[in-house]
């Protein structure tokens, strides 16, 4: 039982992160390939270390997993929020499938910081131009 | 709060009575600690404890819930030979407003598969959140303000 | 033979493949963000392959490893991103 349980969690946790490999190989920018990787490492990990805590079945090694666990959880979106912030201010192009971008011109480049124009009224941005093309 | 730390002293106690200290005792031990403050809550000071933890427990099945259905679209968008995606990045108004409700809900926006949470205005009125696949603008909008927010300010605020 | 060593057959060369791709990212860049991604995701799956190590070699400090890799990855991403942000 308990040693299918490790099986189980760890293939799921390998697949994920294969899952998301693939994704960041063939995403078109670095947001959809930001927002593939950022999965692979909290729940890929997180599955592939619940694994080891089932596997040991012992109270240091799961606690050492679940501490692992909480912390990926709670830095992988800080870290990927930092990267697509810095990616935006480089200039990173977004991809040309990209529907709507009402972040565009919202950031102040020099001062760095980010206003808020009301999202009702500036909805429609690129969206006029064919979304389905 | 007290309540909180007199179910905790209920667990250990059911700990120490049936002498065996394993994390399944205690969890069995908190339960019954839980269900035994819940009968007996007339009996002492009102206190929020009672709804709040059928709320988190809920939220936390709600964000499970959403995480399966969303992990197992990306997986079949990444898998499908032509890529079928619309990004978008969309902002959305915000109506929490404290730190620690913004930073879970941000947290959490990232963690579901799909969206991505890249800013909040320097004003604290709106996120921005990038998302692989979007129809409609307001009905995302609407998602993610019934869903996700919603729940977090009443866990909250 | 148990079921985790045959399930170890199969989650070995997953990982790798996954290593591949990521490495294919990082190569082909073509800025540099999309490189630190695949750089994170590299680490990621290093973690992957540490803890499944453990599991396979039965060594419960190889975990102590991970969590050291899970740390210092989450700072790498971080100083990265400060740095890209700073030279614009």
């Amino acid at each position: 039982m308990q040693e299918v349980l490790t099986a189980g969690l760890m293939v799921g946790g390998a697949l994920f992160m294969l899952v998301a490999a693939l994704g960041v190989l063939r995403m078109p920018d670095l947001f959809l390939r930001l927002s593939a990787s950022t999965k692979a490492s909290s729940f890929g990990s997180g599955l592939i270390l619940l694994a080891a805590a089932a596997h040991f079945a012992d109270t240091g090694v799961t606690s050492r997993a679940v501490a692992t666990i909480v912390f990926l959880l709670l830095t992988t979106p800080i870290a990927a929020h930092m990267l697509g912030r810095a990616g935006y201010f480089v200039g990173v192009k977004l991809s040309d499938r990209t529907v709507i971008d009402e972040l565009a011109y919202q950031y102040d480049l020099r001062t760095h910081r980010l206003a808020s124009r009301n999202p009702a009224t500036t909805t429609v941005e690129t969206d006029s131009v064919s979304p389905e093309s | 709060m007290t309540t909180f730390l007199l179910n905790i002293l209920l667990a250990v106690s059911w700990i120490a009575l049936t002498g065996a200290f394993t994390p399944t005792n205690l969890v069995i031990g908190f339960v019954l600690g839980y269900s035994v403050l819940a009968m007996t809550q007339r009996l002492m000071a009102p206190s929020g404890y009672f709804t709040k933890v059928p709320r988190v427990i809920s939220f936390a099945l709600f964000f499970l819930w959403k995480l399966a259905r969303a992990s197992v679209r990306v997986a079949l968008t990444v898998l499908s030979p032509r890529l079928n995606i619309r990004p978008a990045v969309v902002a959305v108004p915000l109506d929490v407003r404290s730190n620690g409700a913004i930073s879970l809900l941000a947290n959490l926006i990232t963690l579901t598969p799909g969206t991505l949470y890249l800013d909040v205005s320097a004003d604290r009125r709106v996120m921005y959140i990038h998302t692989i696949h979007v129809d409609d603008p307001d009905e995302f909008r609407r998602a993610i303000k019934d869903g996700f927010e919603r729940r977090v300010k009443e866990m909250l605020e | 033979m148990t079921v985790t060593d045959l399930a170890l057959y199969g989650v070995m060369p997953i990982l790798a493949l996954a290593m591949m791709f990521a490495f294919v990212r990082l190569l082909r860049g073509p800025s540099l963000p999309d490189r630190v991604v695949a750089i994170d995701l590299l680490t990621a799956l290093g973690i992957g392959t540490i803890a499944t190590y453990a599991i396979a070699t039965e060594q419960t400090a190889l975990l102590d490893v991970a969590i050291v890799q899970a740390l210092v990855s989450f700072l790498g991403t971080v100083a990265f991103a400060y740095y890209i942000e700073r030279t614009v």
